[in-house]
């Protein structure tokens, strides 16, 4: 790591598309995941294998936070929360292969992020409350916080994008900086805080992701998908 | 800092492609198979519910077959224990009945059989008594076997109706039984003493028969005067035997 994490460079160019080293990481972890998604979605049964068994407690654990945040059902929010949640995780955590910078530490991968999740927040929010009712939004509690809210929109955007930035950015810089100063070895404790730090930062992304996304649906009746579930516990 | 405009434009484009795919080729093939085990279970929890109570209804249901059948079971033996006492009661008056009736019928076996043991030995006694006096018969003088009874036959003869009495001794002498030969005198006192009852003369032809132990007896030929010792006997005898009887 020698260049500033703030500059892109580009590796090629695809015609007047400069592509960076950031989009090419992205493609090859979009593949990675498309195709460990297929394998792992090839041979599903009603007796899960273990595989299948930790694939599920995974899509359940994304459930489970959609629906304890916004208290809906997590069916359309789905897709979108747990694509993030997956692909910064996988991000964050390429920087464990050798050569690799994570996409996450470039600015415009978290820009780009950040941007997914606002125009998610003013989709979901039309969808469900109208254009008005979402606009609406911005009065509340008062028409005297129009302002604020409309800056908080922007504010609270920009603040995905340095957190995370900023933090896998850091990781990556450290770990190269302690590299070129200390031996082969001693990056290691780094890289694994960078493990944790990369993990929390998903974590954190999909959570403020659907924090947003619930403040612009608003409250909801939450469906009990547990009503089945549930029954046996009742004494 | 500069930001790579057609970097950000690439990235927000794998994002939401990723998204897409990841949603469509991945979130969506857990989800539904978490729902369809989810409606299996639901499903299998109904049918073992219904199961459950399938299986209730069947034990209540053999639990009511079981005090049924009890309730059958108790019937049946009391009515089998009430046909066993009237079949008891039954054979009980029936071999009481018989017994009474064996009971009876040896009770008169016995009474017949004391009867006629008794009768045998009056019999044996009767003969005995005739015995005993005919052997003292034989310690009296041989006068006493004939001159005792003369008298007696007169009497006997006297009794008789007239056309007997005048018939006897017409056409043939009178047929005299005595226990041993008379001499002389012994025929004429019983042909006077004959004559005396007769008013007439009477012839007799005496015949000898030690039967009689001791007396006279006239044999007619529609009549017979006993007048002897054995004929007595004879009477006695008849007369213990009917006696006895009575």
């Amino acid at each position: 790591m020698t260049g500033s994490p703030l500059v892109s460079e580009p590796l090629f160019h695809l015609g007047p598309v400069p592509i960076t080293a950031a989009v090419t990481t992205t493609w090859a972890i979009m593949a990675a995941l498309i195709l460990g998604a297929i394998l792992l979605t090839r041979r599903l049964t009603l007796l899960p294998s273990r595989t299948q068994s930790v694939v599920e407690m995974l899509v359940g654990a994304v459930d489970d936070q959609i629906r304890d945040t916004l208290g809906a059902d997590p069916t359309p929010y789905r897709p979108l929360i747990g694509g993030i949640f997956v692909f910064v995780l996988a991000a964050n955590w390429s920087s464990l292969v050798p050569g690799v910078e994570p996409p996450t530490a470039k600015l415009e991968t978290d820009a780009a992020l950040a941007l997914v999740v606002f125009a998610a927040t003013i989709f979901y929010g039309v969808r469900t409350r109208g254009l008005l009712g979402w606009m609406k939004t911005f009065a509340e509690p008062s028409w005297v916080m129009i302002p604020l809210n409309l800056v908080e929109q922007i504010t609270r955007t920009f603040s995905l994008v340095v957190r995370l930035f900023g933090n896998v950015m850091s990781g990556v810089f450290v770990v190269g900086i302690v590299l070129s100063l200390a031996g082969l070895l001693v990056p290691i404790p780094l890289m694994a805080l960078d493990l944790l730090t990369g993990a929390v930062q998903a974590y954190i992304f999909a959570v403020l992701a659907t924090v947003f996304i619930g403040a612009a649906v608003g409250e909801t009746e939450p469906p009990d998908p547990h009503a089945i579930a549930k029954e046996p516990e009742t004494p | 800092m500069r930001i790579d405009w057609w970097t950000l434009g690439l990235q927000t484009i794998n994002v939401l492609i990723l998204v897409w795919i990841l949603g469509r080729f991945f979130f969506r093939p857990v989800a539904d198979i978490v729902a369809a085990r989810r409606a299996e279970a639901a499903k299998l929890l109904d049918e073992a519910r219904a199961a459950r109570d399938a299986a209730v209804a069947a034990r209540t249901e053999a639990e009511a077959e079981v005090v049924r059948r009890a309730s059958d079971r108790d019937r049946a033996v009391a009515a089998a224990t009430a046909e066993a006492d009237t079949a008891k009661a039954a054979l009980l008056a029936t071999a009481r009945a018989e017994a009474d009736r064996l009971r009876a019928a040896a009770r008169d076996d016995i009474h017949r059989l004391v009867a006629l043991e008794t009768a045998r030995a009056e019999a044996r006694a009767g003969r005995l008594a005739v015995d005993i006096a005919a052997r003292l018969m034989t310690r009296l003088p041989k006068e006493a076997q004939v001159a005792g009874f003369v008298a007696g036959l007169a009497e006997a003869v006297a009794t008789l109706p007239e056309a007997t009495r005048a018939a006897l001794g017409t056409g043939a002498p009178l047929a005299l039984k005595a226990p041993r030969p008379l001499d002389d005198d012994e025929r004429a006192t019983i042909a006077g003493a004959l004559a005396d009852v007769l008013g007439r003369p009477a012839e007799i032809a005496v015949t000898v028969d030690p039967a009689l132990l001791a007396g006279l007896e006239l044999e007619m030929p529609h009549a017979v005067v006993r007048n002897s010792l054995a004929a007595d006997l004879e009477r006695i005898e008849a007369e213990l035997a009917r006696h006895d009887v009575s």
